[in-house]
Formats: C-alpha cells, structure tokens, sequence
C-alpha cells in the first residue's frame, strides 16, 4: 500500500521508471511526439524537462473529458493497455477533473467537478462521441442536463476543443443512416450554435492517444494549438494518405495484391487494394504513429483500411461509415431510395442498354435500307417547305432535279466503293449464272424435246 | 442516294492529329482507369498508373489545342463543300442547323424517310461536340483532385470537399469514364452505320466522292464523282463546258 501509495505521489521520473521505462524511452517517446508537433527531434529533451517541470510544479493544464454519443472507445484506447504506457503516464500529468467512464467520483460531485473547473477557466475541452441533436437534445440526459447543453456549456468557457474520435469530428458511426439521433459532429454542432471556442479534430475510431498526447503537449508547453488544415485536423498527423506511408506500398507499385482471404497472397504480405483498402483516399499517419505502443496497426495486422480517419467536419451526412460501406469493395455503395447498389453496377446496366439500343438501332437501319449510305436527302427542309422563302424554295427544286437526273443515269453516291464493288460482284455473279443456265437449257433443248414419256 | 462528297476541308489536317490523339488517349485512359479500379490481374499497376496520368495530361492538352485551333484554323462549314470558314463556327450552332433538331431525332427514331440536310455536324452532335471538352476537363479536374500529387492544392483540395469528399469524387471520375465510353459507343456507330467515309476522312484523310452542298443556298446542288464517277449537278456544268 505504501509503496503504491509512492508510486501514484512520486516524481514522473520515479513513475516512468516503476513502470519499467527508461529515461531513453522516455526521450524516444519526447523525440516522436516532438515530429508529430512539427518540430526536429532535437527538441525532444525540451519536451521530457517541460513534461518533467510541468509534473513538478503542480501547475497541471485542467482538461474535462466529456463523451456525447460514445462507445467509449476512444477512451479505452488510452486507458484500456496490458500495462500503462509512456502517453498514459504523460497524460496522468495534465489534471483530468472530470470524466465520466475513468473518474471514481459519481453524480453530483462529479458534475460540481466540472461546474468548478468552467468557473475556474483556463481549460481544455476533450469531447468524445457525436453530438446527438434530436428531439430538441433529449436522446442524451447527463447529471439531468442536456448533453447539449453541457456540451455547449463547457466548450463556450474553454480554451480549446478537442475532439477526439471520428463521431466527435462529424458523427462517424452515429451519424451514418438513416441518423435518427440526428447526430453531428462537435466542430459543427458548436458552428450552429454560435461558439467560437477552436476546435482540434482528431479523427479515427478509436482515435490514437499518442495524437490527443501530441495536441495537448503542445498546448500545455507552447500554449498554442497546432497548425490545423481545413478540417481543423492537426497538419503535421493528417495531410498525408494511409497509402503514401503503408508499408505494403512496394506491392501496390509492383502490383501485388490480394484478392481473397487466406490465400497465398495475403501471407506474403501483399497490397489489400482489391479487398477495398481505404488507404489511398484516408489522410491519417496511422502507418507512421501505428497503434498500442507503436506495435502495428490495421494494416500491418492483415486488415484492409477501412478509412475510419476519413472525415467531413460540417458535413455528418458524410461519416465515413456511409463514405465506405461496404468496406471489402473498391466503392462505396449508392443509394436510391431503398435500392443499394455498387456503381460498377449501375454503370453496366446503363451502358448495357445503350449498347443494347444501339444494336436494336442498327436492325431498323439495315432494315430500312439506311445501312448502304443513309436514306436520300430531303430536297428541301421540311421547315422550309412550309416557312422558308423563295430562294429556299428555289434552292429545293433544283436539288429535286438533281435527283432525277441522277436516278436517270443510275448514279447512286453510296457511301463507299466497297459496297458498289459488292454490289457489282453480285450482279456479274449473277449475269453469269443466268448465262450458264440460259445456255445450259439450250443445250438440254435438242435432247429433251420430243421426249417418249 | 444520300451522301455527302467527303472532302478534307471538312476535317483539316491538325484536327485529323487531335482526334488521333483522342482516340489513343482515351482507350489507354480507359484501360489504365479499369485496371486502377480494379486490378484484375497483377504486375503493372505503377505502369498502369504512370500511363493514366501521362494521358490524362495528353488529352487535356488536346482538348484545350484543339479548342484554340478553332479559332484559327478554317475548315468547311458542311461535307460536300470545298468553301471553309473559321472552325469555331461550325462548332457553333449554323443557319444551316435551324429547326433541324427534331429533323435528326425524327430520323433517327424511323419516324420520316428522307434524310435531313445538315451542316458538317447534326444538331444532336453539335449539341454533344460542344458537351464533350467540359466533360474532359470535368472529368481532368477530379482526377487531379484523387491524384496524391495534386489532391492538397487549394484549387483541387476546394473541389474534392466541394464534390464530396475522395470516395464520391473517385465514383464521379468512375461514372465519368463510362459516360465516355457510352458517348465513344455511340458516337462509333453513328460514324459507322451509313458508311465508313466519314471514318476515312477523318483517320485516313482521304476523300471520297458524293452529293455537294452550297453553303451559300444551303442545299445540294451537284455530285462530284472524283473522277471515278461522272460528275452532276449545275456546279459542273461549267466545267462540262454546258
């Protein structure tokens, strides 16, 4: 009891080391969350002796860790490790004065913890699970409020808004059809309601607590947020595809692939592309952090990316649940009304009856004698023949001559030579077969006439 | 009797290359596109890639070339005249096109008999010409927007969240393609199922004989056998000597 007792009082030093890190780790650990804030390595001791001051002094940055619709994931993806690793340790030196699945408190103290922390100011925000908006706010009661209005609450007074996990940033899960909860995502719901508090996006499902780790780190040391991109995502950990870093690159470029489970190709390691990987159009780092202390990830472990990083922050109708559905096809699938369907099937179908047409299109032309050099010409426009003025008139009769007197000398401007040649081939095959018959039957004449029968 | 002479004027020599470069550009986009979508078999996909962007960067160029060609170049205003005007004004709807919309759909659908008179294009296929470089470069843009290189520009990353977000975009692209290759489907057999002449003019850039068209009357006024044929009509009358 003592010794834990130490352990949970002791320095972060004493409890990186009681939990069987180094101080190298510990830098190692410095230097990697230092390239993810955008910095050079070498700033990583800066980090460790900030990290290591921060502890000290007591001075903990207050973060309220709220969840709205939430499976908890992403909170377990922190805290849910065999054995407590460096972010979790990291994190165990901000000051987490209210949250609703770690904290021990319950009920009403636990709902004064984070009145008090509001009133103080100077906190941050870490928001997990979408937004459900229906029914005026009432599909969510906390502490017998709205967890709307906590939500709208607790971001107006904060410093910033970390929302952690793909429903938080536009409904993910939540949010995918048909919606009842009519889920949205922080960044939007906060927009709606005219907060102006910023707001970090930290897709994924579950999000990687190394990225929370990295944003508050920088928040906590430099006292800014991050550069952030148009979805409000940190730059430095999202504007890069899963594709550009995935190990199994070298295979896409060379193309090898896996087209089935538990094949060959899949134990050598190849490229999960026709399997509907979701690299390619996912902006994540997921291959370069990678998961549960940098041991692997989806990929790395056999699984196609099923784009769980993919977000549009204003947009919930765009979760990437609906964007990538079915996961295991190339696309996702379109809807009309109640017909789902993959769109290399719709496009078959529509240019099959085009082709289709096309064919039945080409009968009536044979069969309307249009195949040989299309029909004859009008004279006239049969606009013309009705509106047109005289010079049109005129003009009309003249081809109509022409006409006749091309028919009168058996010109027929057919569309190329080769049909004439044909035709001509014909008529001769045919001369000649009326020639050997007439003359076959002047022949047979003399015999046969007169015959006994 | 029903058929234009085809005379090169009606095609000029650098549309004959454009189209060449259409033609080719687009089978390789086409089956790079398929293979990109779906690899049905392994081995070339950074080939199959290289040669996708590579001609996707032909065929716009292309477009854009052939597009300020037709503001310099002259060509006929209809097959069976040897007479050219600026060949943007062929693209544009002509007087001779007028009130021949429902002429061609009613041809075309076996509702009358004769063949309409037309410009050197078909209201239908003007219509379609004037269709075909937006889509390319449409159908350019979104690719610009999926292609890693060129996806973070604030030009193609506005596009991509304007039309969506990468998957929808990526579908658009896939759709794209097949409104081409249905565009390509019928366009080929329209080309194809009065006769090969306008494919020869067009590929080979070799006349062939037919009826002759007054731009000026705007009707058929003579034919023109090319010496294989004897020449009618009051256009060679004077050279007959009549």
């Amino acid at each position: 009891m003592a010794v834990q007792e130490k352990t949970a009082r002791a320095s972060l030093d004493d409890r990186l080391e009681a939990h069987g890190f180094t101080r190298r780790d510990f830098l190692k650990y410095c230097g990697s969350l230092a390239v993810m804030l955008g910095l050079s390595q070498a700033a990583a001791p800066q980090i460790a002796e900030a990290l290591v001051t921060g502890a000290e002094s007591g001075k903990l940055l207050p973060v309220i860790w709220m969840e709205g619709g939430s499976c908890s994931g992403c909170t377990e993806a922190l805290a849910q490790t065999n054995t407590p690793d460096i972010p979790e340790l990291v994190l165990e030196t901000i000051s987490l004065n209210y949250s609703e699945t770690l904290s021990a408190a319950v009920g009403f103290s636990m709902e004064q913890a984070r009145k008090d922390t509001i009133e103080a100011g100077g906190y941050v925000l870490v928001y997990e699970g979408a937004v459900p908006t229906a029914f005026d706010g009432n599909v969510l009661l906390v502490g017998g409020e709205k967890g709307i209005d906590s939500l709208a609450e607790t971001a107006e007074h904060a410093d910033a808004v970390i929302a952690l996990g793909s429903c938080a940033c536009d409904g993910g899960w939540m949010a995918s059809r048909p919606n009842d909860a009519h889920a949205m995502g922080v960044q939007k719901y906060l927009a709606d309601r005219g907060i102006v508090t910023p707001v970090v996006n930290i897709p994924c499902c579950p999000a990687n607590p190394e990225w929370l780790v990295a944003v508050i780190v920088e928040y906590a040391l430099m006292g800014r947020l991050p550069e952030l991109n148009s979805k409000n995502e940190p730059v430095q950990m999202f504007n890069q595809t899963v594709h550009d870093n995935c190990p199994r690159r070298g295979h896409f470029e060379n193309g090898e692939f896996v087209y089935r489970f538990g094949s060959a190709e899949e134990a050598k390691g190849y490229c999960l592309y026709p399997l509907g990987c979701r690299g390619p159009q996912t902006f994540t780092n997921c291959p370069i952090t990678r998961w549960n202390r940098s041991i692997s990830w989806c990929v790395e472990a056999g699984a196609p990316c099923i784009g769980c990083g993919a977000i549009n922050p204003l947009h919930p109708q765009r979760n990437w649940v609906d964007e990538s559905t079915p996961f295991l096809k190339r696309h996702r699938n379109i809807s009309l009304g109640d017909f789902h369907f993959q769109p290399p099937v719709a496009a078959l179908a529509l240019t099959g009856r085009v082709v289709a047409a096309l064919g039945v299109h080409g009968v009536g032309m044979k069969v309307a004698g249009r195949v040989d050099g299309g029909a004859d010409f009008e004279p006239e426009r049969r606009w013309d023949v009705k509106h047109g003025d005289e010079a049109a008139h005129e003009a009309g009769r003249r081809a109509a001559k022409l006409y006749e007197e091309l028919d009168a000398r058996g010109i027929e401007p057919k569309n190329d030579h080769r049909f004439r040649k044909m035709r001509e081939a014909k008529r001769a095959r045919q001369q000649e077969a009326d020639a050997r018959a007439a003359a076959a039957r002047k022949t047979d004449d003399p015999s046969g006439k007169g015959g006994d029968e | 009797m029903a058929h234009m002479a085809h005379y090169r004027e009606a095609h000029p020599l650098p549309f004959v290359v454009t189209h060449w470069v259409n033609l080719i550009a687009m089978i390789f986009l086409i089956c790079t596109g398929f293979y990109i979508h779906y690899p049905l078999f392994g081995g070339v996909m950074s080939i199959a890639r290289g040669l996708h962007i590579f001609f996707g960067i032909v065929l716009i160029l292309n477009c854009l070339v052939r597009v300020i060609l037709a503001f310099f170049i002259k060509s006929a205003p209809a097959p069976g005249t040897r007479e050219t005007v600026l060949d943007v004004k062929t693209w544009l709807p002509q007087c001779d096109n007028r009130h021949q919309l429902w002429a061609w759909i009613s041809y075309y659908l076996f509702l009358r008999r004769e063949h309409p008179i037309a410009a050197k294009l078909g209201v239908p296929q003007k219509i379609v010409y004037l269709l075909i470089p937006v889509l390319i470069l449409f159908t350019g843009y979104t690719g610009f927007c999926l292609w890693g290189t060129t996806a973070g520009m604030p030009i193609f990353a506005a596009g991509l969240d304007f039309l969506g977000g990468p998957m929808k975009v990526r579908i658009l692209h896939y759709f794209m393609m097949w409104v081409f290759l249905g565009f390509m489907c019928i366009h080929v057999y329209l080309s194809l199922i009065e006769g090969v002449s306008p494919a020869k003019l067009i590929f080979f850039w070799k006349e062939t004989p037919g009826l002759v068209y007054d731009p000026e009357t705007m009707n058929i006024v003579g034919f023109d056998g090319m010496g294989e044929e004897p020449d009618c009509g009051e256009t060679f009358k004077e050279e007959r000597g009549e």
